[in-house]
């Protein structure tokens, strides 16, 4: 699973960026202050393949697929939709919906209450010109690719008839019924019960295997992204700080903020995790200058502080955007990478 | 007060003011909390739903107990009518929960209250001082137009009526410290503040007052993973610094194994298992128990599918009448849908279990998975098909 083997990218997004304007309160004629929510971020989405964004909350992950889906325009960078260079400026047209669909975290709220399933299916269909005789077959076929079964059973029911699984399934189905080619999920699981959880991502993974779709998977759970995800990568304040193949960011992470992201999981069978010393006071500081994570990395150094680092290639298809990783304080690394080193198998990507 | 005597009416009526028939003094009890048969329904009548049903807990004092399940599996409706703090039309038909509240003047001996039977006077009393709560929305559960000291002021006003102005302040500002939080935040309002903060705020409330027992309703539910790892580890430190027993709600298992010394697990309104953490985690032994813990991608290990549990989560209008997991349960046999398993001890007093699987006269042996000694590799378990 190399890059030579791929096929072309359905979708790229070229240097996106993202800045939203505030008016800081109380300052002398209207301040303002520019916060960059996404800051140069480039990356491809593939034909069957899942690539997973990971992040906490305010990383700038869930704009990231809003300017993607064209709902959110980005300030500069352009997107390229199979081959095809799009004007981000301009509106949104139906193609480019019909090719990119957008699934959202809470099924209850994305899901309208007051009409029944059939609805929520059928009004896609016909707006993206489907024939009135044939929508009831084409949800019917959406429902059934969502391990909805059998789909007779749910196209008259309400939204609250359905539980969290069932409802987020019906939103897939909703994405899924225009027959789109990348399929953007914000987080699609976080809203859901634990047991259900697993049915979503394998249903995910599924539908990636089998219809060669792709797939931007957003999360802020570092585990299910390497459950499931073919390329991962991790932001921070807006910024790409690493990205790697396979598993290989959860089991060798470089760079200090995916490493206090995967200290951070719960993970019973590791011992030291439950070591309460490690609390660490983090304060969501971005620093306006120099790396962004520097005020609460634990191995900052000046450089850190003053300049912001370049991508580093750590790996085969990985990169670190982290100065430790200049190739003279390679050594450093080793110091501060303790944590969750694991000889588990390698990982082949 | 037996069970069978037991009056709706008088829990629904708070304001009647009733002499409580168990409130005594005594030597310091080891449990904190005893809760015995304790069942909760939603509605009467036709429409009657058991939320929480025949759920017997002991909590030691000092001791984390966890509690575990799916949304609809009853763990929140347990903790509140525990607390008496259900609203109509959840209602309280059977069972009692003692509380035994240290003396404040004596530490060697405690007063038992039922809670179950205490008039809102004694409630008043207990709660806060002696029970608090952590609610899970910390932005819901702060007034949003008040700023944060004044929430410390009131609760220390009523229940400490002989502290001056200046030493609410200081106390106040004391509590901020222990949870890691500047006393600047005193004076800022709720949406001022950033999900983690106002958590912290809502812990350092809770232990305003010293109390028992601190009830946390999935604290870090809405928070991301670093600062929940940030809170758990606060909880940890404060716990070793002040003693105090805690229950703690979560759907999240793993974090569970971490934080509790002992695990309860719930589906639909039942306790389906119950064991010390690590034996939990090491050596299930309810297939739904089981499905839980498989259901989190481990962080670790070759890349292999996983299942979950399948179906969804169960309907309490609508239960099987016999097992209530068993339309979802891979180990099921013919006995399951007729008969509900009740929770039985098995290897230890600690340890019970609601599955047929263990009883004696099971038809089929335990599956391995459900067999397991505590304390073996968990990664070592076979691998199923690999996939990457």
């Amino acid at each position: 699973m190399t890059d030579a083997t791929l096929s072309p990218s359905v979708l790229s997004a070229r240097h996106l960026t993202r800045h939203f304007t505030t008016r800081v309160p109380g300052r002398f004629l209207n301040a303002k202050r520019v916060v960059r929510a996404v800051d140069d971020v480039s990356l491809d989405l593939f034909e069957g393949r899942v690539t997973a964004v990971v992040g906490e909350s305010g990383s700038g992950k869930s704009v990231l697929a809003r300017m993607l889906a064209r709902i959110v325009t980005p300030t500069s960078g352009e997107l390229v939709l199979e081959g095809t260079p799009i004007p981000v400026r301009s509106k949104r047209t139906l193609d480019y919906a019909a090719m990119v669909q957008l699934v959202l975290q809470d099924p209850y709220a994305s899901v309208n209450p007051v009409h029944r399933i059939r609805h929520a299916l059928e009004r896609p269909l016909l707006i993206h010109g489907a024939n009135k005789s044939d929508v009831e077959e084409q949800a019917k076929t959406a429902l059934a690719r969502v391990s909805l079964e059998p789909p007779e059973r749910f196209l008259d029911r309400y939204a609250h008839e359905l539980s969290g699984g069932q409802l987020q399934r019906v939103s897939i189905a909703r994405a899924l019924c225009v027959k789109p080619d990348v399929l953007l999920a914000d987080e699609p699981i976080s809203m859901l019960d634990v047991s259900v959880r697993l049915g979503i991502l394998n249903l995910l993974r599924g539908l990636c295997d089998s219809e060669h779709l792709a797939i931007l998977y957003i999360t802020h759970d570092i585990a299910s992204a390497r459950y499931i995800a073919d390329e991962t990568i991790v932001m921070y304040a807006g910024q790409i700080v690493e990205r790697s193949h396979g598993t290989t960011l959860v089991d060798e992470p470089t760079h200090p903020y995916t490493q206090l992201l995967i200290s951070s999981v719960p993970d019973p069978s590791d011992p030291t995790s439950q070591d309460p010393t490690k609390s660490e006071h983090a304060t969501f500081a971005v620093a306006d200058v120099g790396c962004r994570f520097a005020p609460r990395c634990p191995s900052a150094m000046d450089v850190c502080r003053v300049e912001d680092p370049p991508d580093f290639i750590v790996g085969e298809g990985h990169t670190s955007h982290c100065w430790l990783h200049a190739s003279e304080p390679r050594a450093a690394v080793e110091m501060a990478l303790p944590q969750r080193r694991r000889e588990g198998e390698p990982t082949t990507t | 007060m037996s069970a069978d005597t037991f009056d709706i009416q008088a829990v629904s009526d708070p304001l009647e003011p009733r002499d409580s028939d168990v409130v005594v003094a005594n030597e310091r009890s080891e449990f904190v909390l005893e809760v015995t048969n304790f069942s909760v329904d939603y509605g009467v009548g036709d429409n009657m739903v058991r939320a929480v049903n025949d759920v017997t807990l002991h909590l030691r004092r000092s001791k984390v107990l966890g509690i575990a399940g799916e949304s609809g599996s009853g763990k929140s409706t347990l903790v509140y009518a525990m607390t008496r703090l259900l609203r109509a039309p959840g209602v309280i038909s059977a069972g009692d929960v003692i509380l035994n509240v240290t003396n404040p003047d004596n530490e060697t001996e405690s007063t038992s209250v039922n809670l179950v039977t205490a008039s809102e006077k004694e409630l008043r009393k207990v709660r806060w001082s002696h029970v608090s709560i952590v609610l899970q929305s910390a932005l819901s559960a702060l007034n949003p137009v008040l700023r944060v000291g004044r929430e410390f002021d009131e609760v220390l006003k009523t229940h400490r009526p002989d502290m001056s102005k200046v030493q609410r302040r200081s106390r106040a500002a004391e509590l901020l410290a222990m949870v890691g939080l500047n006393e600047d935040r005193l004076v800022r309002f709720p949406h001022e503040l950033s999900g983690g903060q106002r958590q912290r705020i809502m812990i350092a409330l809770a232990l305003a007052l010293d109390p028992d027992l601190v009830i946390m309703d999935e604290p870090t539910t809405a928070l991301d993973v670093v600062t929940q790892r940030e809170i758990i580890s606060e909880l940890h430190h404060l716990r070793s610094r002040f003693g105090f027993a805690m229950i703690f709600i979560t759907h999240d298992l793993s974090l569970l194994v971490e934080l509790a010394d002992e695990i309860v697990v719930m589906y639909a309104g039942e306790i389906v298992e119950r064991a010390g953490a690590r034996e939990l985690y090491d050596a299930p032994r309810h297939p739904y128990t089981l499905g839980l813990l498989n259901s989190f991608p481990p962080l670790h290990g070759q890349r292999r599918e996983l299942t979950g549990i399948p179906g969804s989560p169960p309907d309490l209008s609508d239960l099987p009448q016999g097992c209530n997991f068993y339309p979802r349960c891979p180990f099921r046999m013919a006995r399951c849908e007729h008969e509900a398993p009740a929770l039985t001890s098995i290897e230890n007093a600690d340890r019970g279990v609601a599955c047929w699987l263990h009883s004696p006269d099971s038809p089929i042996a335990v599956p391995v998975e459900l067999s397991r000694t505590a304390n073996p590799a968990r990664n070592s378990a076979p691998a199923e098909r690999s996939r990457s």
